[in-house]
């Protein structure tokens, strides 16, 4: 999944990120989905947003709450698919700070494909400690973050 | 006064949280955790529901506030953990929660954990009360 995100724009004074990706059409992934016809899977849109997302909420509660935690997906609220997304398709992502406490903060996602608004949801990021067994992944996150934001 | 059956709808909500049958009874006295089977994350969904369909705010840390009152913090935990006074003081608020329930060191983050389905309506009802009367007063 983190190959498909291009790049990440974080502006977290405002609250808000947006980031980009790009789901090829041949990709073993969507071989039965469907033969002839690729369709992202909304779940994989979902995951999609929930890469922009968490960085954006994690530098949030860093900066602005004074806690630093990891973020990880706990619930999809009031999610639209609104479009299919057939493939090859390029997505736009953007992602804005709906609320915030220490345990969780929750984003507002939208994503769109050639300007259409395919999917909107309100992701709600549960803030974990991170413990020395996620040290190994925090790292090859934070150096994915690295080049995605290098790249917007 | 309002005619508002805040106690039925709270159990609708409830039911669409743990996505029961409306023959499936929610009773006042049930216990979230305990007698529901609810987890946090269940809890958390149950809080963004209520506070969307009663329009009110139910930030994180109200059941702790609303025990501790007017106790000076200290008085009511040290090192996150309620001291004998702060354990009183949450009893008298979660009156109907069955005594035995209660561990001998409570955690200040597990509150909610004590809640019976009639301590969040008394909550919501709280809460209701308030944004009326802050409207009332603008």
């Amino acid at each position: 999944m983190f190959e498909l995100m291009r790049s990440i724009s974080i502006d977290v004074a405002n609250g808000r990120a947006s980031g980009a990706a790009f789901v090829p059409g041949d990709h073993s992934l969507f071989a039965d989905h469907f033969p002839g016809k690729s369709l992202l899977p909304g779940s994989l849109i979902l995951e999609l947003a929930a890469q922009v997302a968490g960085p954006l909420v994690e530098e949030f509660a860093k900066t602005q709450l004074q806690i630093e935690r990891w973020a990880i997906l706990g619930m999809v609220r009031d999610a639209r698919f609104l479009q299919p997304v057939f493939l090859p398709a390029s997505l736009e992502i953007t992602a804005a700070i709906s609320r915030s406490q220490s345990s969780n903060v929750s984003a507002s996602v939208t994503v769109t494909v050639s300007g259409e608004r395919v999917m909107q949801a309100e992701l709600v990021m549960m803030m974990l400690e991170s413990s020395a067994e996620w040290a190994v992944a925090i790292e090859a996150r934070n150096d994915r973050l690295a080049r995605w934001k290098e790249a917007s | 006064m309002s005619t508002r059956d805040t106690s039925a709808e709270v159990a609708v909500l409830v039911r669409q949280t743990l996505a029961l049958p409306e023959s499936e009874p929610v009773q006042p006295g049930q216990l979230f955790f305990y007698d529901l089977g609810f987890t946090s994350m269940d809890l958390l969904d149950l809080l963004f529901r209520l506070e969307q369909h009663f329009k009110i705010e139910i930030p994180e840390g109200t059941i702790y506030h609303l025990a501790r009152g007017e106790l000076a913090e200290a008085e009511f935990a040290e090192d996150a953990v309620l001291t004998e006074a702060g354990r009183q003081r949450l009893m008298a608020l979660l009156y109907d929660t069955p005594r035995e329930i209660f561990p001998a060191r409570i955690h200040a983050t597990t509150l909610p954990r004590f809640c019976t389905v009639g301590a969040i309506t008394r909550l919501v009802d709280h809460k209701l009360a308030a944004s009326s009367w802050d409207k009332r007063n603008v």
